[in-house]
């Protein structure tokens, strides 16, 4: 790479700290202050909505599987069922993704094998 | 927590790399994609590690090499990918309320990508103040190892291993909608928080599917913030109709 090229890496890899870090900086100022003044909200409205929100953009981008075709879509419909009734049992973290991760791969593997 | 329960509780930098493992699912195989991509591009495998330790973005290091590589001015290229990372800044924010004192925090934003943001989100509330620090940098650090890992495998031998195994990568990210998933679960506790969500989810689904991945996640959180909203002033309007 060349010198300019680093440059540029570190101007994104600076921007992007500072795009991840400097709100957090605002937020903890503004969180002391309200503590000061009760009056004031800690958290603005719809910055708490916007939250889960993102997560649930995330999980629909997440969704459209590698190989859009109808065995990718049928394996997520079947892998995201299997999480979903894992959860429900165990309450947890892991076993619910391993039990989704494992209930696509069966699919895809026995219909691509198949 | 008690104090008891901590006591007997494995370390909290143990338990965030334990509670970051399925992310792995979902950052290693694309991880190898961008190293094989970035060699292929004329980068040399230190330089994509370079790439994927400072910036550590996904999506934006693929268009970051893809515009460098294909001659488009640095400023642009720079431009462009930051411009992909600015939905980061409502992330730091909603943690906030639940981070301590440490003056760690602003750094170990670095590792704050979509996923440690979306397992942070659920996990930080439920952990006792005293662990969240060794929880978080736990997480963060095995998800950031893991996409520089990723990335140097792929540069060194992605090609070999697509062809060997092209099955896993894809079953493998799967792990990351399951995790979401599972995130996301709890969260329908109304109707309208339902609705919302959603909303979001079928948008997101939607703009990706027509091409628009990279303004998806915000343009998706937008139309679900609308629902909200618009759920709220139902029972105005109606309560007009009223005595």
């Amino acid at each position: 790479m060349s010198g300019a090229m680093w440059l540029a890496v570190m101007a994104a890899a600076l921007g992007t700290l500072a795009l991840r870090a400097l709100p957090l900086v605002w937020m903890r100022r503004r969180l002391r202050r309200s503590e000061d003044d009760p009056g004031l909200d800690a958290m603005p409205p719809w910055l708490g909505v916007l939250g889960p929100l993102m997560i649930a953009a995330l999980f629909g981008v997440s969704l459209v599987p590698q190989r859009q075709d109808p065995v990718g879509w049928l394996a997520t419909l079947i892998g995201l069922a299997v999480t979903l009734m894992a959860w429900r049992r165990t309450r947890t973290l892991g076993w619910p993704v391993m039990a989704g991760v494992v209930a696509f791969g069966l699919v895809a593997i026995v219909a691509r094998l198949g | 927590m008690s104090d008891e329960s901590i006591r007997h509780a494995p370390p909290a930098w143990l338990l965030g790399l334990r509670e970051a493992i399925p992310l792995l699912g979902g950052y290693v195989p694309v991880a190898i994609s961008f190293g094989l991509i970035a060699a292929q591009a004329g980068f040399s495998t230190w330089e994509i590690a370079a790439i994927s330790t400072l910036i550590y973005a996904g999506a934006s290091q693929f268009l970051f090499v893809g515009m460098a590589a294909g001659g488009a001015p640095l400023w642009l290229t720079v431009a462009m990918t930051l411009l992909i990372n600015v939905r980061h800044m409502v992330y730091a924010p909603n943690l906030a309320p639940w981070l301590t004192d440490s003056r760690w925090w602003p750094w170990l934003m670095h590792g704050l990508t979509d996923q440690v943001f979306a397992l942070a989100h659920a996990r930080l509330p439920q952990i006792a103040t005293p662990q969240r620090l060794g929880w978080f940098t736990g997480a963060a650090l095995l998800a950031w190892a893991s996409w520089v890992a990723g990335s140097i495998l792929g540069a060194v031998a992605g090609e070999w291993l697509t062809r060997r195994w092209p099955l896993a990568g894809e079953v493998m990210p799967f792990a990351l909608p399951a995790l979401f998933l599972v995130l996301l679960a709890p969260r329908f506790t109304s109707f309208r928080w339902s609705l919302a969500l959603g909303v979001s989810v079928i948008a997101a689904l939607a703009l990706t599917l027509g091409g628009l991945t990279n303004v998806s996640i915000p343009l998706a959180a937008a139309c679900g913030m609308l629902c909200f909203h618009a759920v709220r002033q139902r029972p105005r309007i109606a309560g007009r109709k009223g005595p």
